[in-house]
């Protein structure tokens, strides 16, 4: 059996704990199959094996304690790292910048890493951290856009609780597509207006 | 244009083209996960029933082919209350291997279920059978 299959068989076995348990450490940053999970769970409550709002309850806030452990460690952690590396870098004046990115973008960024851009969540908690971004605005995002994904996701597994497998192996690979899609559009945009305003600079004096 | 675009292109420093190259491992990436995203919906779309996996339990088998689940725990000499186990637990305790379980699941399965959509058969060959024109 697969990795994912122990998972499901896990899930299957201990119920709740393992999908509290599973959702955590994912939410930390290990790259377990949460939206497999998640439409497991709908299928189980389909069939009557759990409850609906435990399955809500249970895995909203387990995702959202990984979320918060990722965002404490960043900040009262990392923050410190990067205030030392940056000072010997001389690196100040890119970090306030992207600080100040991070606030502006915060909120959407954090919500939408929750259920759409699923693999950019932990780094997301690591950067709101680090940036210092509010942590009642960020506990807020987090709470809302994990409530909003537990809730898309078990939905899903509750009206194709027969295909828990096939809805899976479409879903894992969802969140990559639309990642890439994002980061090639940006990487496009940024060559073509290298292409608009070509280098002068090699012939130009220094 | 094309001449403009060929000058611009020989005026680009390192750090451009490293733009250009993760660019293209980024388009890359995406278009074979896309691609692997809609050859599973498409293999989806024609086959409604998934296979059989060792994480399942009999409750989830009998529930995505639309069977009681009392034929299926007969099947597997199993007692007719509800049992969590997943499906390799059951085959390692009974001795057996996975591709048993499954045989055993499909063929009751195929009996246990109403002939309309009509269950997909294994090819029987038969010597003596005239072809149709």
């Amino acid at each position: 059996m697969s990795f994912t299959d122990e998972l499901l068989a896990a899930f299957l076995l201990y119920g709740m704990p393992a999908l509290f348990g599973v959702l955590v450490i994912s939410s930390i940053g290990v790259p377990f199959p949460v939206c497999l999970m998640l439409v497991a769970a709908g299928s189980f409550v389909a069939q009557g094996e759990m409850k609906l709002w435990q399955v809500i309850i249970v895995a909203s806030t387990a995702s959202v304690l990984g979320d918060q452990i990722g965002y404490g460690v960043a900040r009262w952690g990392g923050r410190l790292l990067v205030a030392r590396i940056s000072h010997r870098m001389g690196w100040e004046v890119r970090i306030l910048k992207a600080e100040a990115h991070a606030k502006r973008w915060g909120a959407l960024g954090i919500f939408l890493s929750r259920w759409l851009v699923t693999p950019l969540g932990p780094w997301l908690n690591v950067t709101s951290g680090i940036a210092e971004y509010s942590w009642l605005r960020f506990l807020l995002w987090d709470a809302l856009g994990n409530l909003f994904g537990v809730v898309m996701f078990v939905t899903l597994g509750y009206f194709f609780s027969g295909q828990v497998q096939a809805m899976a192996d479409i879903l894992g690979d969802l969140p990559w597509v639309i990642l890439g899609f994002v980061v090639a559009v940006i990487l496009g945009w940024k060559i073509v207006q290298y292409l608009r305003t070509p280098n002068t600079g090699a012939a130009a004096p220094a | 244009m094309r001449f403009k675009l060929i000058s611009a292109l020989k005026e680009f420093r390192w750090h451009q083209w490293l733009v250009v190259g993760v660019f293209l491992l980024v388009a890359g990436f995406t278009t074979y996960k896309a691609v692997n995203m809609a050859r599973r919906m498409i293999y989806w779309h024609a086959h409604h029933d998934e296979p059989i996996h060792g994480w399942m339990n009999v409750g989830y088998v009998a529930h995505s082919y639309r069977v009681p689940p009392d034929v299926l725990y007969l099947a597997l000499d199993l007692p007719q209350t509800p049992d969590k186990r997943p499906l390799r637990d059951i085959a390692k305790v009974q001795h057996r291997s996975m591709d048993d379980i499954r045989t055993i699941l499909q063929e009751v399965i195929i009996r246990a279920r109403p002939p309309n959509p009509p269950p997909p058969l294994p090819p029987n060959p038969s010597p003596n059978s005239e072809r149709s024109p």
